[in-house]
């Protein structure tokens, strides 16, 4: 190969490699104009929170000339968004306590136990997740008004456990399968009882199944709206998804306040999703992938 | 450890799960079916009408068409959220920190309630100050601007893209994680034996999170089916019921015209519909060998 014809060869190579990187720059804003487009919306929501009514009618797209910091506060008291707030937080955490307990301890036993009724009980649990639960609004309304929760904070944290059981014990199910057995077994000889190996023991040992399932079951009871819209209609015991719809009867002009009051709710389970974001997003995909 | 003492910690341990879950969900599916046979109020007495309320279900225009766009549904869903998921997944699926950054973007309308997301695209599709009918006119294509969400035409279909930004970060994380199980002594093998690009992509990647794939389109079609809080917000299931859902119709049917008996019958058909497209779906995409 003469010298001519070994640099032609390379500038033809180098031409080529820097087509093939011009096009995979092009690719790449593409995506991230895709990205960028899937977040506009939100952003478009925070930035119009900062405007008054008429900036908000006449330009739309543009940045307020003054940030309205006040719409938030206005938002804040007129919603009564602090009694929201609270009763999502309560009924959210009591609901995910229940949750950890009740399906740590069923996981507990379909993974480390054998017994007669096994196979049963897990299909018994995951068929429940074939269930629309909107099919279960009609009869758990009557059920609940003959059992007097209606209006109540059980209202929400029973149905919210219950529908959280099956993809809880999923989990942690195949989890705890995974704990080698002789450190139970250590234990029993130690004399500690079952109660014991299962709080000091297993209960320690599955921390990072305990916040996946933490993550997803709070989640869904933070953002819940079907069960709450049900089963509250006392305006204290409203949760904060049931408060801001409030505002979506379509006779609300005060557009500054409903998107203040919208932007406020989502703060923080966008700061979470922020601070956590590998955990939020393996949490609630948690159960779907196959191995 | 004597085998009596661990009967009674199984028994203990599974009692209570097992009587919630019992009580709070499958006792309302079939006391939903047990309901749909009788006419009632919510008040006073329920009077046993037999299969009438079934009878009349057929006959029901609006039942029919709230299955059609529950079907729309799905079939958007899994034509639609699926593949984008997919395509993403397949380039967004290595760790650097942009990568990182599209994920999350993608993602993020996954941990909003869906009522914000509900307010928020009935703000971008409102006729007079929505930025989408704005955005059309800055353009120049004042033409095209609809009444998207009052259209009974249209409504239906401008739910999509809510239901699609709503959900596709759900399946791509999923994908992902899918083609991360992937071992790499296949991609070595495929390496060896030439096999790249689209050819590598349809002969063995898709085939290898094959069953992935088949999960992602049952939680499509469930999901779908279950899809009550984002039309309930936007549309209501209005107008005219042109965007009404088998579950916005249940409620309505509930609580709106206080028909408990009827709306009993639309839940317990639910559930029969929902476990009929899953079944169709699963034996549709079965393989033979896994």
């Amino acid at each position: 190969m003469s010298n001519t014809q070994v640099s032609s060869q390379r500038i033809a190579g180098s031409r080529i490699a820097s087509l093939k990187s011009w096009g995979q720059g092009f690719f790449w804003a593409i995506l991230l104009i895709y990205a960028l487009l899937t977040l506009y919306p939100l952003i478009w929501l925070i930035i119009s929170a900062f405007k008054t009514n008429s900036e908000f009618f006449s330009r739309p797209f543009g940045l307020p000339e003054v940030w309205h910091f006040d719409n938030f506060v206005r938002a804040w008291k007129s919603s009564k968004m602090a009694t929201s707030f609270f009763n999502s937080v309560i009924v959210s955490v009591v609901s995910l306590v229940l949750t950890l307990l009740l399906s740590a301890l069923v996981s507990y036993v379909l993974a480390r136990f054998k017994f007669r009724l096994k196979g049963w009980t897990m299909v018994f649990f995951i068929i429940g997740m074939l269930i629309p639960i909107h099919s279960t609004l009609v009869p758990l309304f009557i059920l609940m008004k003959q059992m007097s929760i209606l209006n109540t904070y059980w209202a929400l944290i029973l149905p919210y456990t219950a529908f959280a059981m099956p993809t809880a014990i999923f989990v942690l199910t195949a989890y705890l399968a995974t704990i080698p057995k002789d450190i139970e077994e250590a234990a029993y000889i130690d004399g500690t009882g079952l109660w014991g190996v299962f709080f000091r023991i297993m209960l320690p040992m599955s921390l990072p199944a305990l916040s996946t399932v933490t993550i997803l079951t709070f989640l869904h009871s933070w953002n819940d709206f079907s069960f709450a819209l049900v089963f509250i209609s006392k305006s204290t015991l409203k949760t904060l998804p049931l408060s801001i719809s409030m505002f979506a009867d379509g006779f609300q002009t005060d557009y500054s306040l409903t998107l203040a009051a919208m932007t406020l709710s989502v703060l923080p389970t966008i700061l979470v999703f922020l601070l956590f974001q590998e955990q939020v997003m393996k949490g609630m995909t948690a159960g779907a992938v196959k191995g | 450890m004597n085998a009596s003492r661990v009967r009674r910690f199984i028994a203990a341990a599974l009692l209570p799960s097992v009587i919630l879950y019992a009580l709070f969900v499958f006792v309302p599916v079939i006391w939903s079916a047990y309901y749909s046979f009788f006419n009632w109020s919510g008040i006073g007495e329920a009077k046993y009408i037999g299969f009438q309320n079934y009878a009349e279900l057929i006959r029901d225009s609006v039942f029919w068409h709230s299955l059609k766009n529950n079907v729309i549904f799905v079939l958007a869903s899994i034509l639609g959220q699926v593949p984008i998921a997919l395509v993403l997944a397949i380039l967004l699926h290595k760790s650097n920190a942009l990568q990182r950054f599209m994920r999350a973007s993608i993602f993020m309308p996954m941990v909003l309630s869906s009522v914000v997301i509900g307010m928020i695209w009935q703000y971008i599709y409102h006729p007079q100050i929505g930025i989408l009918n704005f955005l059309l006119d800055a353009l120049g294509l004042g033409s095209w601007k609809m009444q998207w969400l009052s259209d009974p035409d249209i409504s239906i279909y401008a739910l999509l893209p809510p239901l699609i930004w709503n959900f596709v970060g759900l399946y791509l994380i999923i994908f992902i994680s899918a083609l991360q199980n992937i071992p790499s002594e296949i991609h070595d093998a495929a390496k060896i034996d030439g096999v790249s690009g689209a050819r590598k992509l349809f002969t063995i990647t898709l085939p290898m999170i094959w069953g992935t794939i088949q999960v992602a389109i049952i939680l499509c079609i469930s999901g779908s089916l279950k899809s009550f809080d984002l039309v309930y917000v936007m549309t209501k299931g209005g107008p005219a019921h042109a965007t009404e859902l088998l579950a916005t119709y249940m409620y309505n049917s509930t609580f709106s015209t206080y028909r408990y008996g009827y709306g009993s019958a639309i839940s317990t058909a639910i559930v029969l519909i929902s476990l009929l497209f899953i079944g169709t779906s699963q034996w549709l995409t079965r393989r033979k060998a896994d």
